[in-house]
């Protein structure tokens, strides 16, 4: 599917660039692309190595096995029997981060979690309902778009959070569901 | 909620402290595994930022819009929020700019704007979440992720149109 997605994304460009006339434009935004990777990469460094050096000290103090008692129960139910023991903490921290809207601190989780769940190179069931989660947004507060709408003189910035809250629980039970569906398919 | 935060590293620190955990080797030690986690996704970051920046410069995302606007106009989303809906799974930077833009040409408080602000908030990065995290996992058969993902995606930007 990656293949596909890079290849397609990718490819399409190239082909729609060429037929435009283009081209060089579509090479020079790839170039651009490449170059934001590494900067994105280095900005999320500092953050990454800050918010896993304060998990390791939590680990160490047996914050993790703690979270791992209280969480296992719905994770296992959310996830599936395909999650490993070892993934249990991240993926608990992971979300509990996203509800809260604290990407910087969810993303080095997510990552850890991902790497525990994989066996070989294809996606468990439970992996699969991480990642769909993950995508599908759990934030309770959506404290990037109330400040954009409060720089643009909104009369009530947080007027949407309510409509936010019900769309994001909507797209998130939709991508539960059709997860559910999905996997049985295989 | 601005309290959390700070409030959580600190209790860290006192759960560190009262369990006599050497605070700064531990520290150390996992700041040393966020690097290295930040440099395992940089293949990943690369690919996806690359493919994505293609597709949003080559055009063809102004004709994908332009050829789904009346099949979205029915389901009450409107024609204006169409590329920032198309731009949310494909990259968040983009489509926070779009945002700004159409909040600032059409205001924050008339329904495109509520729209739009609901579309942004109800929906992630699918790609370039499923790129970076599978690439840091070396994952390589995603299976069923991205359509369900796309799937919540256009259940959250529908529904953006219903509530609002």
């Amino acid at each position: 599917m990656l293949h596909i997605l890079f290849g397609g994304f990718m490819g399409m460009a190239l082909l729609w660039g060429l037929i435009q006339g283009e081209g060089e434009r579509v090479v020079s935004a790839v170039l651009s692309g490449a170059e934001d990777g590494i900067t994105t990469a280095l900005s999320l460094a500092g953050g990454f190595a800050f918010f896993c050096g304060m998990m390791e000290i939590l680990a160490r103090a047996g914050g993790m096995e703690w979270l791992k008692r209280r969480a296992a129960p719905c994770l296992r139910i959310l996830l599936g029997k395909s999650l490993p023991d070892e993934a249990l903490s991240p993926v608990a921290m992971n979300l509990a981060a996203n509800l809260l809207g604290l990407g910087n601190a969810a993303t080095p989780m997510g990552i850890e979690a991902a790497r525990r769940m994989a066996r070989g190179d294809t996606a468990s069931n439970a992996l699969c309902m991480f990642l769909v989660i993950n995508a599908s947004s759990v934030q309770l507060m959506p404290t990037t778009v109330i400040a954009l709408r409060a720089a643009a003189g909104s009369a009530s910035p947080g007027s949407i959070t309510g409509p936010t809250l019900l769309a994001t629980l909507f797209s998130t039970m939709i991508g539960i569901l059709s997860c559910k569906l999905l996997e049985g398919r295989a | 909620m601005t309290a959390l935060l700070p409030a959580f590293l600190l209790l860290c620190l006192l759960a560190g402290g009262i369990k006599r955990v050497p605070l700064y080797d531990a520290f150390l030690s996992g700041a040393k595994q966020g690097l290295c986690t930040a440099k395992t996704i940089l293949p990943a970051l690369i690919a996806m930022l690359c493919a994505i920046r293609a597709f949003s410069a080559c055009g063809l995302m102004e004709e994908f819009c332009r050829f789904c606007a009346p099949f979205f106009a029915r389901f009450g989303i409107p024609e204006e929020t169409i590329p920032l809906m198309l731009l949310r799974p494909v990259s968040g930077s983009a489509s926070l700019a779009v945002l700004r833009e159409i909040l600032e040409n059409y205001g924050p408080d008339s329904r495109i704007g509520l729209v739009a602000s609901v579309m942004m908030g109800s929906s992630e990065t699918v790609f370039y979440t499923c790129g970076v995290y599978l690439g840091a996992a070396g994952v390589k058969k995603s299976r069923h992720i991205i359509p369900a993902s796309l799937l919540a995606w256009l259940a959250g930007s529908l529904a953006a149109g219903w509530l609002i």
